[in-house]
Formats: structure tokens, sequence, C-alpha cells
């Protein structure tokens, strides 16, 4: 079947796909299929991890106190280890590999969780779990890019996140049912029985395929021992800092807003909270499932400035509305722009990752700085709504955070540049 | 959406409690037959005979995650920690209450009066004599604020 693209594209310019120059064939329709199933299937392991480990070990008659703990250590790991792990995945020589540790790790770990619920295993599986993420977040993007190459990398991206929403999206429904229905121990083995079609869509993809010096972005000398001098290479790289700034306030005033909206509704509204927050959960993922792809595309026509622009702008927006409006239902309609915002981040910021790291060979790494920057927006953020919520009022909270969004929106404004190539080479 | 954040600080707050949490995280660590205690504490003069109280197994229960439901059987959340006073007597029981997918749920602190407690063969139910348009307006229970108890109007209650 992959015949069939190959012919096509060597003849006439087929309109989608951009020709890939120097860098060996396009990749193949097998290979595609399995990284968007890839991805797929990883949202769905990542959703069995996420809201349901701290129901599990409240069932399990954990205290508070050690639920806290796990969660704060595991989080702390995933924040430390996130240039660690890009530095791992730009010395590798298989990112297949590096992935398909990560997703064994992962599963090795929700065993552990659902099997023997004991302090000790459910800590190391949570600090298994943490590790292993910050090696597969850089390497499906660094997949991506050794198939695609910069040229197709938008697009690809934009269909990587439309298959992360839709996977989490539904894992979330399965699970929930899951757990509702028998217990939420069965929700881990169910998340550790996702290693099989991850791992049989991840061998779809062809090695052969992945261009090891295009998944780093460049010519490839970097490793985990030149940690530090990847580090000072990318510490004087402008665009890359200002990124990873904006990030940091975009998460910071992000990263509550839904959590204090939730605490809200669950006030206002009994019989209807719980559908209502289910839906402000699902209406971005929707959001996102429909127009990452379509970012993707117009990042490569319109450049990267108009579309981030567009995402930090929903968010100061967004914080305004929710400190005014109180239909419940009309509070719905306001996370449209959460999705907005999500569908131009979730896409722009790993391509302007890799626009601006293009010949570095220090991609990965690159996201793994990015990556921190948005672990610790996100992680104060919680700390800082709550503060503001308590002694001034959640309405505050909501203007208070949405002057923080908003100064990330000046940020890029004034400081980050368009960073698409002129020249398609 | 990482809803599992937590920051810095709170880590070094909790590492202090790291030695004794991890050996009692186990299956069923407290349960709370506080008005029987009679018995446990009367033989505390010997040295080698502990007093013993043997309960039958259906007498007693662990209340940490146990689930409840409210009178008109909707869900109200599980139990996650318990509080009592000076003299050890249990006077409330706080409930994770509300919430999907761990967005939106809050801690609320329901008078122990009000809760009731289901006979062997029904093990998991607990039951609250609340609803849950009653509990939702509940100021979230935070430690180092003032505790607002619900459903402290019952004749059993305890003096004050």
């Amino acid at each position: 079947m992959h015949t069939l693209e190959g012919g096509g594209a060597k003849d006439h310019a087929t309109p989608k796909l951009p020709a890939h120059s120097r860098h060996g064939p396009a990749p193949s329709r097998a290979s595609l299929r399995g990284l968007d199933w890839f991805v797929f299937f990883m949202a769905d392991v990542q959703t069995g991890f996420g809201p349901f480990v701290s129901v599990y070990l409240t069932t399990q008659a954990w205290t508070q106190v050690d639920i806290g703990l796990v969660l704060t250590v595991g989080s702390l790991i995933g924040l430390a280890g996130q240039m660690p792990g890009g530095a791992v995945v730009d010395a590798a020589r298989s990112e297949r590999l590096v992935a398909a540790c990560g997703v064994i790790a992962i599963s090795a770990s929700a065993i552990a969780l659902a099997a023997w619920p004991i302090f000790l295993l459910v800590l190391l599986g949570r600090v298994l779990h943490a590790a292993a993420s910050c090696l597969l977040g850089p390497a499906m993007a660094a997949i991506s890019l050794g198939l695609v190459g910069h040229a197709g990398i938008g697009e690809r991206l934009g269909r990587n996140a439309r298959f992360a929403s839709i996977g989490t999206g539904l894992a979330a429904a399965a699970m929930g049912a899951l757990g509702y229905l028998t217990s939420s121990r069965y929700v881990f083995f169910a998340t550790a029985a996702l290693i099989v079609p991850t791992l049989i869509a991840l061998f779809h993809i062809r090695p052969s395929e992945i261009d090891p010096e295009r998944a780093h972005g460049g010519k490839h000398d970097a490793g985990l021992r030149k940690l530090g001098e990847g580090l000072l290479a990318l510490a004087g790289n402008r665009a890359l800092l200002i990124l990873a700034a904006c990030a940091l306030l975009f998460h910071l005033a992000n990263a509550a807003m839904l959590p204090l909206m939730g605490s809200l509704l669950t006030t206002r509204s009994s019989d209807w909270a719980t559908v209502l927050i289910a839906a402000c959960i699902v209406v971005p993922q929707l959001v996102v499932a429909a127009f990452s792809p379509w970012v993707g595309r117009q990042a490569q026509q319109w450049g990267r400035r108009p579309l981030l622009l567009l995402g930090f702008a929903a968010l100061p927006l967004r914080g305004l509305l929710f400190g005014v409006v109180t239909d419940p239902f009309l509070l719905v309609s306001v996370q449209l722009l959460d999705g907005i915002s999500a569908a131009a981040l979730g896409v722009l910021v790993p391509l302007v990752i890799a626009d601006v790291t293009r010949g570095t060979g220090r991609f990965n790494l690159a996201q793994g700085i990015v990556g921190s920057a948005v672990g610790i927006g996100a992680s104060l953020s919680t700390t800082l709504a709550g503060y503001m919520s308590d002694s001034l009022g959640s309405a505050a909270a909501f203007f208070g955070l949405a002057a923080l969004g908003f100064a990330g929106l000046v940020l890029v404004w004034t400081s980050l540049p368009e960073t698409r190539a002129d020249a398609v080479d | 959406m990482r809803v599992t954040w937590l920051t810095a600080a709170i880590l070094a707050a909790s590492f202090g409690a790291l030695s004794a949490p991890a050996l009692c995280a186990g299956g069923t660590s407290e349960g709370q037959p506080a008005r029987s205690s009679g018995a446990a504490a009367a033989g505390e003069s010997g040295t080698d005979d502990i007093g013993k109280t043997v309960l039958p197994y259906q007498d007693v229960q662990g209340v940490l995650g146990k689930e409840i439901r409210s009178s008109a059987d909707e869900d109200m959340g599980r139990v996650v920690d318990v509080l009592v006073d000076q003299a050890g007597h249990v006077r409330a029981a706080v409930i994770d209450f509300g919430g999907f997918l761990g967005v939106g749920n809050r801690k609320v602190v329901v008078d122990w009066t009000a809760l009731h407690f289901a006979p062997a063969d029904q093990r998991d139910r607990i039951s609250l004599d609340l609803t849950r348009d009653q509990v939702k307006q509940a100021p979230e229970y935070k430690p180092g604020k003032p505790v607002v108890v619900l459903g402290a109007l019952g004749p059993a209650g305890p003096d004050l």
C-alpha cells in the first residue's frame, strides 16, 4: 500500500505532503499510522494514571498525607527529569527503543500499583512512571520529527494532538465507567494491559524511516554526559528562553483555572455539578481534536506568531469570563476558549522548539527545558490560585490568573520572534 | 490537564511524615469504635497482661476510604479522615465530596452523629443524614482554618 503513496509523491506534487527533499524518501503509510495509534494509546495510558491514582489510594484506606506525598514525589521527579529525559532522547540512536522502554516501565508501575498498594511499591511505581514520562514525551516528538522532518512537522504535531486528545477523552470515559462498575483497581490493570496495543503501534513505525539526525534537530553529538554543555549552548538561545518564559506564565495562569471553576461548580449546583464539570473537561478536548490539524497546517502558511497570539489571548479572556459569568451552562461554553488555547499551544510550542533548535542536535533537550518551565508554572498555579481565592475571593483569583495570562500574551507579542523558516530546505 | 502538580513546599512539609505512615499504609488502619473504649483502657496496670477485648468481625469496621450515600441514595463521596476532640471522642468525618476525574472535589466535614453505619451484610455502605444540596455550600476543610461541621443538629449529638 505504501507503493501508492511513494509513487504519487514522486510524479506529481501531491498537495498534501510537502516534498521531503534530501532526507530520503517520505515515511511510509504504515509508519505514520503506527505513530497515530502510538500517540493515541499513550494518551490512554497516561489518562489511567492521572486522576484515578488518588481515588484508588483513597479506597485502599490510604491517608491523605500519604497520597499527597506519593503524588508530590511523582511530580517532582517528573519535573526534575524533564531535561535529563530530553538529553537521553537526543543521545539515543533508536527513539523507538527509548519509547518502548518507557512504555514497559509505565506498564510495570501500573501493575505494581494495582496488585500491591503498599507504600513502598506505590512510591516506586510513581517514580518509575514519572521518569518514563520524561522520556516518552520527547521520544514521541522526536519520532515525529525524525519521520517527517521540519517541513512536515507542523502538520504532524497537529495530527498528534488530535489523536492524543481523542485518546484521552475515550480513555477517561472508558476508565471512569470501569472504575464505577468494578473498582478503581481494575483501572490500573486495564492501563497495564494497554501496553499490548501501544507496543504493536510502536513497532509499526519503521525504524529505518526515523532519521536520527532529523529526530534530534541536527548533527548528533549531544549526550547525557554533555548535558551541562548542551544547557549552556541552549542558554544562549534567546527565542527558546522567551518561549519557556511564555509557557511558564501561561501554565501559571492556566493550570488552576479549571480546578477552581470545578470547585465553584460543586458549590453552586448539586444535581448538575458532576455533569457540568465533565463537560468542562470534554469541551476543550473536542476543540483540540477538531482544530489541531488545522492549526498545524496554518502554522506553516500564516507563521507561528498569529496562532500563538490567538492561543495566549484566549487565556486571559477565559479568566475574565470565569470571574464574571455565573450561569453554569454559559461557563461550559467559556471552556471553548480553553480548547483554543490548548489546540494552539499543543501544536505550536513543540513546533517553535523544533524551529529554534534546528541544526543544533538538541531538539529534545530544548523540549526538556520548556517542559521544566511548564511544570514549574503549573505546580505553582494551584498554590497561588488557592491563596488568592482564600484571601480575596474566587472572582479576584480568576482576575489575578487572567492578569498573569495577559502578561504571557504581552511577552509573546513583544519578544517572541516569528520562527518559521522562510526557505524550505 | 495535570491535576497532580503540587509544590515543593508541600513536599517539605510532608517529608516529616514519611517515616510514620510508611508501615501503616496497608489495608485496614484505624477502625474507630470510640464509644467502646472502656474495656480496652481498663487493664493498663500490669506490664504483661494488657487488657484485651475481642470484638466480632462484623461489629466493627474501618472507615477510611468508605463510600458514603445520602438518605436519597446520592453519592456523597468517601471518608478521608476522622476528627477527634481532645478527649479522643470522634466528632466528625472529613469527606471528599463531588467532582469529576479529580476536578471540583472538595473536602467537607460532617458531624459523626449524622453518619450511620450499616450492619455486617452491607459493610461498604455508610449513610449520611444530609443531601448533596445541603452539603454543596459547605466551606472547604483546610488545616489551620475553623472547622465547619455540618449536620450537628440531631438530639443524639454530644454536649458541646
